[in-house]
C-alpha cells in the first residue's frame, strides 16, 4: 500500500512523451489494404449493377397489373393427375437423392487426397482441389446437356449431371471435415498396428460421419430446388413437366407444378433438418423450443447412471448378444429406413443399365461436337457482353442479398437473438425462402416485370437471403463464447457485444460466405438466363437447343474462367482476413 | 547391469530435434522383461517423445532403438505394424473413438490381426467380441459395453484404453501421462488396474509421470529426463529421504517449479517418514 500512496513521479520525467507517441505504429500490410480495396471495389460494382439493372419499386408496383392480367389468364391452377403427381414427385426425389449418392460415393476418395492431414502427397492434394473445384464450375444444365445426348431420354443424365456436379462441394465439406477430427483416436489406432485404411474406418469415419451425412442431406435439397432446370433440357421428373406446360402456355398448370415443387422443397429441408438433429442430438443438447417441439431431449446415458448390473452383463458370454435397448431400437429403425429410401429411389428412378454399355460408342462423337469450342455465328464482342451482364447480375443480387441476410442471419443465431421466438422465426423464414426454387422466383419475376435482367437479380437477391442468411447464422453460433461473456460483464449492450465480440470472430466465415454466395450466383445467373433473366445463360439454351455444341463450350468455359477468378479472389480474401 | 538378451527395450544414443529445439539428446536406457519403469519429468521434458520412439511413432534423428529383438527406425509397413500390435500404448487424453460404443473401440485393438477396415461390430469374430468383453469385465466396465464411449467418465474411459490395449495381447505396455486428466480417486484406480495387470500378464511397462510421489510409490525403476536428457536412473526399492529430494532437484527445473516442489516436500517427507517408519516396523 505504501508503494501505492507514494505517486510515481520519479518515472514520469516531462521529457517524457506522451503514450500516444510511445504506442508502436499500427502495423500496415500491403496486402491487407489491397484486398481490403477488391472488397470495396466489388461493392461499388455491385452498387453500380444494381442501379444499372434499374430496380425501381414504383415500376414494379406499376406492372403488378401485368401480374393481375397473368393470373386472370391463368384462371386458376391445375394439377397433373394425383396418380401421375405422385410418380412425379417420387421420380423427382429419388432421382436427386440417387444423384447426390452418386456424388457423394465419389468425393470420398476425392476428399481423402484432398484433406492435409490424410493425404499421401500434395500433389495428390493439388490434383484432388482441381478436380473439386472443376466439377464445382461446370454448371450441372449443361452437364445435363451433354448426358442427355449421350443416354436415352430418362433418368440417368440427370443423375450423373447431378452427382458429378455435386462432387465440388460435397468432396470440399468432406476434406474440411476430415481436417477438422481430433487426432487422438486415429493415432491410436495406428499404435495398435493398424493400417491406414483401419485407420479410416475405425478412427476417421465415425468421427465425420455426422457431418457428412449433414453435408449430403444439405447438398440433396439444393440438388432438388436445381433438378427443376434440368427438366428444362430433357430430364425426367417435375421439371420437365413444368417445361412442357409452360412451352404449351398451359400456365394454370405450369404454376400448380411450381407449387408442388416449392412444398416439396420446404418438406425435403425439414426432414433433412430433422434428421441433422436426431444425429446432432447425441452430441449437442442446447437446442431452441422449436427444435425440442420437433424431436425430445435425449437422455444422455451417463444421466440414467444405474448401479445395479443389467441382466445381459452378467458374465461376457451373455453380453455378446447386443440388448435391443431404445437407444439401439432408434438407431436400426434410422439405419433400416435410411436403407429402404435408398434402394427405393433407385428402384424409382428406372435406370437403364445398358446405357453404361452403350454410351462408350457414343462418347467420342459427342465429344467431337463439343469440340473444338467456338462462338460460331455469335459476336464474340456480343458473348462477352453477355457475360459481363451475368457477372453484373450476379453481383447485384450478391449486393441485394447482404444486409437482410446478415439481419435475418444474426437473428436467427442463438447467441445473438434477442429471444428463443425471435431465432424460431427467422430461422423458420429462412427455411421457407430457401425452399423457393430460383428458376419459379424467376419466371414469377418474369411474368411481373417482363423479360431482363432484373428478374434475375431479384430472384437471385431473394434466394440468397435464405442461403446467405443460414450460413451466416451457422457460423456466428460457431464463434467462441467467452468474448461475449466477457463483454456483457463489462456491461456492453446486446448490440455492442455483437458488434466487438460475434462479428470480428465470425468476420472471415462471413467474407467467406459472402464470396461463396457470388460464386453460386455467378452459375445460377446464367442458368436463369435460360428463362429470360438475361445474361449468358439465353445464348447457352439458344446454342443447345439449335445443336451449335461448340458454341455451348465456348460459353461453358467463359463461364469456367470467370468462377474460377472468384473461386481465386475468395481463397485470397480468407488468407488475408484470417 | 541388464545382459543386450534380456533387454525387451534398448535405446543407444538416440537424438530427436523437431526444427531447431531438442527433444531427445543422446538418450540411453534398457528395459528388461517384467520391469516396470517410470519415466519421470516435467512437461517439454522429452518423456512423450521417448515414448512414442518405442512403439515408431516417431523417428530418431539419430540413434538406434530396438524394441522385443527389433530395429524400430528401419521397420515399414507391414513390419511396423506387427510390432506396434505388441506394444499397448495408453494416451493421456485416452483417445477413444467417441461416437463408436464401449465394445468397438475396445475391438479396434484387435485390428492388426485382421485384414481390411471394420465397420461396425458385425465386423469383428464372436470370439473376437468374447475376448473383448473379458477384458471389459475385468476392468470393471462390462456393462458399459454397448454404450457410446463418449457417454462415460473420464476414468471410466481410461479402463476402456487399458482394455483396447490388452486386446493387443500386448508384451509391452508404454502409458504415456496416463492419469494427468483424471481426478485423485480415478487415477488410484487406473495406476492400480495398470500394476495388477501388469503382474497377471507379466507385461514390462513404461509409464511417463509427472508426479514424484506417485512415481516413487508406483515404479520399480525411475528414469528422470530434464531437457531431454536422462538425468537419473533408479530404482525405488530404497530411497532414502536424501535421494527423494535428488530426485526432486534433478527433475525441477527453474525457481518457481523448485518453490513448488519444496512446498509439496513438506507433505512428501512426512509420507517417507511413515513410509520409513512402516518399513521398519
Amino acid at each position: 500500500m505504501t508503494v501505492l500512496s507514494d505517486p510515481p513521479r520519479a518515472h514520469a520525467t516531462p521529457a517524457r512523451t506522451s503514450v500516444a507517441d510511445r504506442a508502436p505504429r499500427r502495423p500496415i500490410s500491403a496486402e491487407r489494404i489491397a484486398a481490403g480495396l477488391t472488397l470495396l471495389a466489388l461493392l461499388v460494382l455491385g452498387i453500380l449493377a444494381v442501379d444499372e439493372v434499374g430496380i425501381s419499386i414504383p415500376a414494379m408496383v406499376q406492372s403488378w397489373g401485368n401480374a393481375e392480367n397473368f393470373m386472370a389468364r391463368v384462371g386458376g391452377l391445375s394439377f397433373p393427375e394425383p396418380a401421375d403427381l405422385a410418380w412425379l414427385i417420387a421420380l423427382t426425389v429419388g432421382l436427386v437423392l440417387v444423384g447426390t449418392l452418386l456424388a457423394a460415393a465419389l468425393s470420398v476418395p476425392i476428399a481423402y487426397l484432398a484433406a492435409s492431414n490424410t493425404t499421401p502427397g500434395n500433389g495428390w492434394r493439388a490434383a484432388a482441389r482441381f478436380v473439386g473445384v472443376l466439377t464445382r464450375a461446370l454448371p450441372d444444365v449443361v452437364l445435363a446437356m451433354a448426358f442427355v445426348l449421350m443416354f436415352s431420354l430418362g433418368t440417368l443424365p440427370g443423375i450423373l449431371a447431378i452427382g458429378i456436379h455435386s462432387i465440388g462441394m460435397i468432396s470440399k465439406m468432406f476434406a474440411d471435415a476430415i481436417e477438422q477430427i481430433d487426432e487422438g483416436p486415429r493415432l491410436a489406432i495406428r499404435a495398435a498396428g493398424g493400417s491406414k485404411m483401419q485407420e479410416f474406418a475405425s478412427g476417421i469415419l465415425p468421427q465425420v460421419l455426422p457431418s457428412w451425412v449433414a453435408t449430403v442431406l444439405h447438398r440433396n435439397d439444393i440438388n432438388l430446388r436445381g433438378s427443376v432446370v434440368l427438366g428444362y433440357v430433357g430430364v425426367a421428373g417435375l421439371g420437365l413437366e413444368m417445361s412442357y406446360a409452360f412451352k404449351s402456355l398451359n400456365y394454370g398448370k405450369g404454376l400448380g407444378i411450381a407449387l408442388v415443387i416449392f412444398v416439396l422443397c420446404v418438406v425435403m429441408e425439414i426432414v433433412s433438418s430433422l434428421v441433422r438433429g436426431a444425429m446432432l442430438g447425441q452430441q449437442r443438447q442446447t437446442r431452441s423450443w422449436i427444435d425440442r417441439i420437433i424431436h425430445p431431449r435425449l437422455r444422455g446415458a451417463t444421466g440414467a447412471a444405474t448401479t445395479e448390473r443389467p441382466e445381459w452383463a452378467a458374465s461376457p458370454q451373455t453380453a455378446v448378444r447386443r440388448p435391443w435397448t431404445a437407444e439401439r431400437m432408434r438407431n436400426t429403425t434410422g439405419i433400416v429406413t435410411a436403407v429402404l429410401v435408398v434402394i427405393g429411389s433407385v428402384v424409382v428412378s428406372q435406370i437403364n443399365w445398358m446405357d453404361f454399355f452403350t454410351f462408350w460408342a457414343k462418347l467420342p462423337e459427342v465429344a467431337a461436337k463439343f469440340w473444338p469450342p467456338s462462338f460460331g455465328n455469335y459476336e464474340a464482342s456480343a458473348m462477352i457482353a453477355a457475360m459481363r451482364d451475368t457477372v453484373a447480375i450476379a453481383l447485384a443480387a450478391t449486393v441485394l442479398t447482404l444486409l437482410p441476410s446478415l439481419i435475418l442471419g444474426s437473428l436467427a443465431a442463438s447467441n445473438v437473438a434477442p429471444g428463443a421466438g425471435a431465432r424460431g422465426i427467422a430461422r423458420f423464414l429462412l427455411v421457407g425462402i430457401r425452399g423457393i426454387p430460383e428458376l419459379i422466383l424467376a419466371i414469377v419475376l418474369v411474368v411481373i416485370t417482363g423479360l431482363g435482367a432484373q428478374a434475375g437479380v431479384i430472384a437471385l437477391a431473394i434466394g440468397g437471403i435464405g442461403l446467405l442468411g443460414k450460413l451466416i447464422a451457422d457460423s456466428l453460433e460457431e464463434v467462441d463464447r467467452g468474448p461475449e461473456r466477457a463483454l456483457r460483464a463489462v456491461g456492453a449492450t446486446r448490440l455492442q457485444t455483437y458488434a466487438s465480440a460475434t462479428v470480428p470472430q465470425g468476420m472471415q466465415a462471413l467474407i467467406g460466405h459472402s464470396f461463396y454466395m457470388l460464386d453460386t450466383n455467378i452459375r445460377a445467373a446464367t442458368i436463369l438466363g435460360i428463362v429470360g433473366g438475361g445474361g449468358v445463360g439465353y445464348y447457352l439454351l439458344n446454342a443447345s437447343q439449335g445443336s451449335r455444341y461448340e458454341t455451348v463450350t465456348a460459353i461453358v468455359l467463359m463461364i469456367l474462367v470467370t468462377v474460377l477468378v472468384v473461386e481465386g479472389l475468395a481463397m485470397w480474401m480468407r488468407k488475408v482476413f484470417r | 547391469m541388464n545382459t543386450a538378451s534380456d533387454a525387451l527395450i534398448r535405446l543407444d544414443g538416440v537424438t530427436k530435434t523437431f526444427g531447431s529445439t531438442t527433444a531427445l539428446k543422446n538418450a540411453s536406457l534398457q528395459v528388461s522383461r517384467g520391469e516396470i519403469v517410470v519415466l519421470l519429468g516435467l512437461s517439454g521434458s522429452g518423456k512423450s517423445t521417448l515414448l512414442r520412439h518405442l512403439d515408431g511413432l516417431e523417428v530418431p534423428t539419430s540413434g538406434e532403438i530396438e524394441v522385443l529383438g527389433a530395429k524400430v527406425p528401419t521397420l515399414k509397413g507391414k513390419a511396423l505394424r506387427a510390432l506396434r500390435s505388441r506394444v499397448g500404448f495408453i494416451f493421456q487424453q485416452f483417445e477413444l473413438v467417441p461416437s463408436l460404443t464401449v465394445l468397438e473401440n475396445v475391438l479396434t485393438g484387435s485390428l492388426s490381426e485382421v485384414r481390411g477396415p471394420r465397420l461396425g461390430l458385425w465386423g469383428y469374430s464372436k470370439a473376437a467380441k468374447l475376448r473383448a468383453l473379458e477384458h471389459l469385465d475385468r476392468v470393471g466396465l462390462l456393462d458399459r459395453a454397448y454404450q457410446r464411449s463418449d457417454t462415460l467418465s473420464g476414468g471410466q474411459q481410461q479402463r476402456v484404453a487399458i482394455a483396447r490395449a490388452l486386446m493387443q495381447k500386448p508384451d509391452i505396455l508404454l502409458a504415456d501421462e496416463p492419469v494427468a486428466s483424471l481426478d485423485p480417486e480415478s487415477s488410484d484406480q487406473v495406476m492400480a488396474l495398470i500394476r495388477e495387470i501388469a503382474a497377471d500378464e507379466g507385461l514390462t511397462v513404461v509409464c511417463s509421470l509427472h508426479q514424484v510421489d506417485l512415481a516413487i510409490s508406483w515404479a520399480d525403476r525411475i528414469v528422470g529426463l530434464r531437457h531431454g536428457e536422462i538425468v537419473l536412473d533408479t530404482p525405488t526399492g530404497d530411497l532414502t529421504k536424501a535421494e527423494v529430494m535428488e530426485i526432486y532437484g534433478r527433475v525441477a527445473t527453474t525457481t518457481a517449479e523448485i518453490r513448488a516442489v519444496q512446498d509439496e516436500l513438506t507433505e512428501i517427507t512426512v509420507d517417507v517418514a511413515q513410509l520409513d517408519k512402516a518399513r521398519a516396523s
